[in-house]
């Protein structure tokens, strides 16, 4: 019974920071701010896939936890070489 | 050991919380990645081990290290990319900024860093952001 | 390096042996490997591996420790109504000079407390660190050199 109440208090936690990247997603105030905001929020996606596949008793999530972080690399330095060569 | 799991589990997911708060309330790009990319590093990394630890399987336990140590080898690469491309954006730094180092080591045309005070390198002032608030 | 790889294969064969692939039985044989070689390399003075894999194990640890003291500094930073900030972008000058050496010094310096790594110069003598509380830039200047530059120039010598 307690095991269920911290497991819904850490994805509470996650929800909440969620938000709070969401928030500094949409006011940025430059693109820098939005790609770092989407690097957190990409943390936070492999944050509630660690969860859900410890939860729902399936491994095989772990191989996606694996590619989303690479994939969050990738954006975030594609993202860095576009604002550093615009200008 | 599902009780240890869920503790490792809020604890990793406390962190990320903090680097949630911590973007939202640092006044510069600056402070506000210090706290994303170490407080993110720590979160995602516990949330792993915690896996890990849940599964207790040699497959699982080996996928779940190398994603930490892939992650903890990337942040920090990042971390620098972001910044470099923030102060070429310029991105100002917080007012209460006691010292600027890196104030005219930019060559602007070259992209190049220097580790000499350089005379003809201003930082350029952009007007507007590529994507407007409204309101 | 030759060693170190015999290390992994004795570990390896512990593990085949012993019919355990489990982590811990594969690091108790890595430790036994490590002690199987110490007695029949201790006579040749040149081999400095096995006083490496004390240093890498320090380098660790010490790393570990400076990740989570730099969480919880960035808690109470976070957390706290009226932070306490006094930012700075401060310029090190660089002894190593190493591709890897640097590159991990780099990744320690933005793991560890309120300091962040922001780029080097092209000719790799400078490297400018943002950090959230400066007290005057040749303290820091020294804690980092002292503290990190060291321990990484210790790793790769």
């Amino acid at each position: 019974m307690s095991t269920v109440l911290i497991w819904n208090l850490t994805l509470a936690f996650l929800s909440l920071s969620f938000i709070l990247a969401f928030i500094r997603l949409i006011k940025g105030p430059r693109l820098p701010d939005r790609v770092v905001a989407l690097d957190l929020i990409t943390i936070l996606i492999i944050g509630f896939i660690t969860v859900y596949a410890a939860r729902t008793n399936q491994p095989v999530f772990l191989d996606v936890v694996t590619i989303l972080a690479l994939i969050a690399f990738l954006g975030t330095v594609a993202f860095a070489y576009y604002i550093e060569r615009r200008i | 050991m599902e009780l240890l799991t869920a503790l490792i589990m809020l604890a990793g997911s406390f962190f990320m919380l903090m680097a949630g708060i911590g973007i939202l309330r640092m006044p510069d790009l600056f402070l506000r990645m210090s706290t994303t990319a170490k407080a993110g590093t720590l979160g995602a990394g516990l949330m792993l081990l915690a896996t890990a630890v849940y599964f207790d399987s040699f497959s699982i336990t080996t996928r779940a290290i190398a994603t930490i140590v892939f992650i903890m080898i990337t942040t920090p690469v990042a971390t620098h990319m972001i910044a470099r491309a923030a102060y070429f954006d310029g991105s100002a730094l917080w007012e209460g900024t006691i010292q600027d180092d890196l104030h005219g080591h930019y060559h602007t045309t070259t992209h190049i860093l220097d580790n000499q005070p350089a005379a003809d390198t201003e930082i350029p002032e952009i007007e507007s952001d590529d994507f407007q608030e409204s309101g | 390096m030759t060693l170190f790889l015999l290390n992994v294969l004795l570990a390896v064969a512990w593990g085949a042996l012993s019919g355990d692939f489990a982590p811990v039985n594969l690091f108790f044989g890595f430790a036994l490997g490590y002690v199987i070689l110490w007695i029949s390399y201790r006579k040749m003075t040149q081999v400095t591996y096995f006083r490496r894999v004390f240093v890498v194990l320090e380098f660790l640890s010490f790393f570990l420790w400076e990740l989570l003291i730099a969480n919880i500094r960035v808690v109470i930073i976070v957390l706290s109504p009226r932070p306490k900030l006094r930012p700075a972008v401060i310029g090190i000058p660089l002894d190593i000079q190493e591709d890897a050496a640097i590159t991990l010094l780099v990744n320690l310096i933005t793991l560890t407390p309120g300091t962040l790594s922001l780029d080097v110069s092209t000719d790799r003598r400078m490297l400018y660190i943002h950090s959230i509380w400066v007290q005057d830039a040749e303290t820091f200047r020294a804690h980092i050199k002292t503290g990190y530059e060291r321990r990484v120039k210790e790793l790769f010598q």
